[in-house]
């Protein structure tokens, strides 16, 4: 696949990520705080906004957190490259520029998307039905990625639309972890945790193999660390692992694959006790900060080749 | 079984595709103009919106030169199919093989020849020297099996007597080929009745024929099967969707300049793996923009030596260069005579009468009467520059007298030819509208007529301007399996 080709499948993966994972965030800010719990909703407003790194374009523009003002800034602030209809008009752009790679029933998912969302006064929906909104835009990502993984044939283009998906996934995953790990207040822990596992549709899985009991160190480790769940990190670590021993002939000498062994092996190998307390904080950190370098390498070994690199913008690092 | 009629339907001048001189519908549309009858108001209605959703839905919309809100319109077809049975598309199909045969044969003498059909003043060779679409960097380049035209489109017109004449050849980067694809799988899913009741033959090989006929080009020393890429201005190109489209159709990686580099006079394009060689270039980017370092220094959309590489033999170029000398419209009035020269035979589909306004007294004749001519620049496309005769005012005319005068290798003069029309839904209502047909001419290892072709419409009432990039529809193109008789 051409270099150019291979940055615009990745970002169309990352982009759509990105605007579902926002999605479900803002879905389980808002119904967590409706639900009770004691949460000072400006608090959660706030954590949302640092956890998506965009609290700070988002106080250039605001000098208050409300809940409106936050949501209409993560779904329909089109000046804002990271809000969910800012980036699904981007993967649509890039889709088209790559629409020859892209199965006609995946091309069709990601159009209707971009078109539904146009379509929608969404202010209006956020005013008055939010959680729909946030369905509907879950629902027609995970439309998207059906399609995908239905119809698109197992080469190259298909690698670098799912590596972009997982290394956005394994990223926001990790964000909120961080944001959460650290504003953890004991007295709301319970209502916390239970939201970081709704963000991700992990609660049920959670439950099913620890039981009902909300424990953070379990919640960790069970969004970091189990293999069973699909979105927890490792597990989107292992995919990507995966797809790029399949795009790369150098094998596991390519320096992205080591870039993600490192990260990989840590957290494989971690110590139970760090996974408590005061450790995390550390282990997500190193985590964060070894998926950034992971993206950075990917960039610089497949996708420099072109003479005129793309810059993609999202919210500050 | 007595013919039918369509209530309130005026014939317009000319030749209608659908209903005879006497208001009854053709034998061949009877199927058709049956189903629409029982539609009901609400369900035309209904189906229209079902085409326009599903245009909508794959993407499918151009954007309008000159607009500046940069709004994409949708598609504009036209529900009600053109048709051509078999018996009448047979001599155009047999007329389109040979004049395209011919044009290659011309276009090879030109390049790779002894230039014999100057030599025998079969066309003046001053002529053919100053045209805008020779290149003199393509001369001496070779075209595996003589193929230099592999896609063309020529624009016929079907004149007041229903005899098909054609217009003008496009020999460049003839687009609308996915039109005719797409038109087809819109109107079989908005309207699966219309079409229930006749054997049609089916547009959706394109694709494949397309890449058999680039395969068959490709340098003797490359692999079993050759690399054949889409070379692609880019995504701001009125054509980048048909790009993009014929690429997945083949296959093919849709390439800009950018992603292209020579080495070794050998084409490469960077992928993730490195450098991988490219045997075949299915280009849609202008002579004057292939190769920066031969043509235009400040065009970013060409490949640097990408003309060393053609020269050397390891890479081939469809369209191969220069063959807008062949479309050009002052060459045009001479296909007829290089018919007959290189083939031996007359040919099959005429010309419209034209006047070579750089001869004297045909010059002479002209301007007295141009108030009934149609007058077009040479060198341009897409419609652009012609002045209509009978629609131009007295000014208009004047300036165009003047023109012709200072630069008359520039024009040429045609009569008008009365553009046949068609049934066609205008606000619910059947209504009488002119149109033309792009049938589309591959050649590869031989020469190939793709059936059918993009019939356009001018939606204005009484207008002969069909082009989509000035408001004009289109119509799904039916060539029938047998000769109507459902």
């Amino acid at each position: 696949v051409l270099a150019r080709h291979a940055e615009d499948l990745y970002w169309t993966g990352r982009y759509l990520e990105r605007a579902e994972d926002t999605a479900r965030m803002l879905d389980v800010t808002y119904h967590g705080l409706l639900e009770g719990g004691g949460r000072d909703p400006q608090a959660a407003w706030r954590a949302l906004l640092e956890a998506l790194h965009l609290a700070q374009p988002y106080f250039a523009q605001h000098r208050t957190v409300t809940p409106a003002a936050v949501a209409e800034f993560l779904v329909a602030d089109e000046s804002q490259p990271s809000s969910i209809i800012a980036a699904i008009a981007r993967a649509r752009d890039n889709g088209r520029n790559v629409r020859e790679h892209l199965s006609t029933e995946l091309w069709e998912a990601l159009n209707t998307c971009h078109l539904e969302l146009r379509g929608k006064d969404l202010r209006a929906e956020l005013a008055f039905q939010p959680h729909e909104l946030y369905r509907a835009i879950r629902t027609r990502c995970q439309t998207i990625a059906g399609a995908g993984s239905e119809t698109m044939p197992r080469r190259d283009p298909w690698r670098f639309l799912v590596l972009g998906r997982l290394v956005e996934r394994a990223e926001m995953t990790c964000r909120m972890l961080r944001a959460r790990a650290n504003g953890a207040a004991a007295r709301t822990a319970f209502h916390d945790w239970l939201l970081v596992l709704n963000s991700v549709s992990a609660l049920e899985a959670y439950t099913r193999s620890n039981g009902a009991e909300i424990d953070p160190g379990r919640v960790i480790a069970f969004l970091l660390l189990s293999d069973e769940f699909p979105r927890s990190v490792l597990s989107c670590l292992r995919g990507a692992d995966t797809l790029l021993g399949q795009l790369d002939r150098d094998g596991p000498h390519a320096r992205p694959r080591r870039g993600l062994g490192r990260v990989r092996s840590e957290l494989e190998y971690h110590d139970a006790d760090e996974l408590r307390g005061h450790g995390i904080q550390p282990v997500l950190d190193r985590t964060q900060a070894g998926i950034w370098e992971v993206a950075e390498l990917i960039e610089a070994r497949y996708f420099a080749a072109g003479p005129a690199p793309q810059r993609h913008v999202f919210g500050a690092l | 079984m007595s013919a039918s009629r369509l209530p309130d339907y005026h014939l317009a001048q000319g030749f209608d595709e659908a209903i005879t001189g006497n208001c009854e519908v053709r034998a061949h549309y009877e199927a058709v103009f049956e189903e629409l009858r029982r539609l009901a108001p609400e369900e035309l209605a209904a189906r229209e919106r079902l085409r326009d959703a599903l245009f909508r839905r794959l993407g499918i919309t151009f954007a309008v030169y000159g607009d500046a809100s940069g709004a994409e319109r949708t598609w504009p077809m036209d529900v009600v199919p053109r048709i051509l049975p078999a018996a009448e598309w047979r001599p155009v199909e047999r007329g389109l093989e040979q004049r395209v045969r011919a044009l290659n044969l011309f276009l090879e003498d030109l390049y790779v020849g002894e230039r014999a059909a100057l030599r025998d003043g079969v066309i003046p060779s001053w002529l053919v020297l100053s045209s805008e679409g020779f290149v003199r960097e393509a001369v001496g380049i070779h075209a595996p099996h003589g193929a230099r035209c592999v896609v063309a489109g020529i624009d016929l017109v079907r004149d007041a007597d229903g005899v098909f004449r054609v217009l003008e050849d496009n020999l460049r980067t003839p687009s609308g080929i996915s039109y005719v694809l797409q038109n087809r799988a819109a109107l079989t899913r908005s309207f699966p009745g219309l079409s229930a009741r006749h054997r049609i033959r089916p547009v959706h090989q394109y694709g494949s024929s397309l890449l058999q006929a680039l395969q068959s080009l490709a340098p003797r020393a490359s692999s079993s099967s050759p690399r054949v890429i889409v070379l692609t201005p880019g995504i701001w190109n009125s054509a980048y969707f048909e790009h993009a489209f014929l690429a997945q159709q083949m296959g093919a990686e849709l390439c800009e300049g950018r992603d292209l580099v020579v080495e070794d006079q050998a084409v490469f394009m960077r992928t993730t793996r490195g450098l991988e060689k490219v045997d075949v270039i299915y280009r849609r980017v202008d002579d004057e923009y292939v190769d920066p370092a031969l043509f235009r220094g400040d065009s970013v959309l060409g490949v640097p030596g990408l003309v060393s590489a053609l020269r050397a033999g390891n890479v081939a170029l469809a369209n191969a260069l220069g063959c807008g000398v062949a479309d050009d419209k002052a060459i045009y009035p001479y296909v007829p005579a290089l018919i007959r020269y290189y083939l031996g035979e007359d040919a099959i589909l005429p010309n419209v009468t034209t006047y070579l306004l750089w001869e004297r007294e045909q010059r002479e004749a002209a301007l007295k009467r141009l108030h009934e001519l149609v007058v077009k620049p040479v060198a341009a496309s897409g419609g652009y520059g012609i002045v209509i005769g009978p629609q131009a005012k007295p000014e208009q005319l004047d300036l165009c007298r003047k023109e012709i005068e200072a630069n008359p290798r520039g024009y040429i003069a045609q009569e008008l030819v009365q553009l046949s029309s068609h049934p066609t839904y205008v606000d619910g209502k059947l209504e009488s509208r002119h149109i033309d047909l792009r049938p589309f001419v591959l050649t590869g290892a031989h020469t190939e007529v793709f059936p059918g072709g993009l019939t356009r419409v001018a939606l204005r009432r009484g207008s002969f301007v069909v082009n989509s990039s000035q408001g004009g529809g289109s119509k799904d193109t039916w060539v029938l399996d047998d000769d109507g008789d459902p």
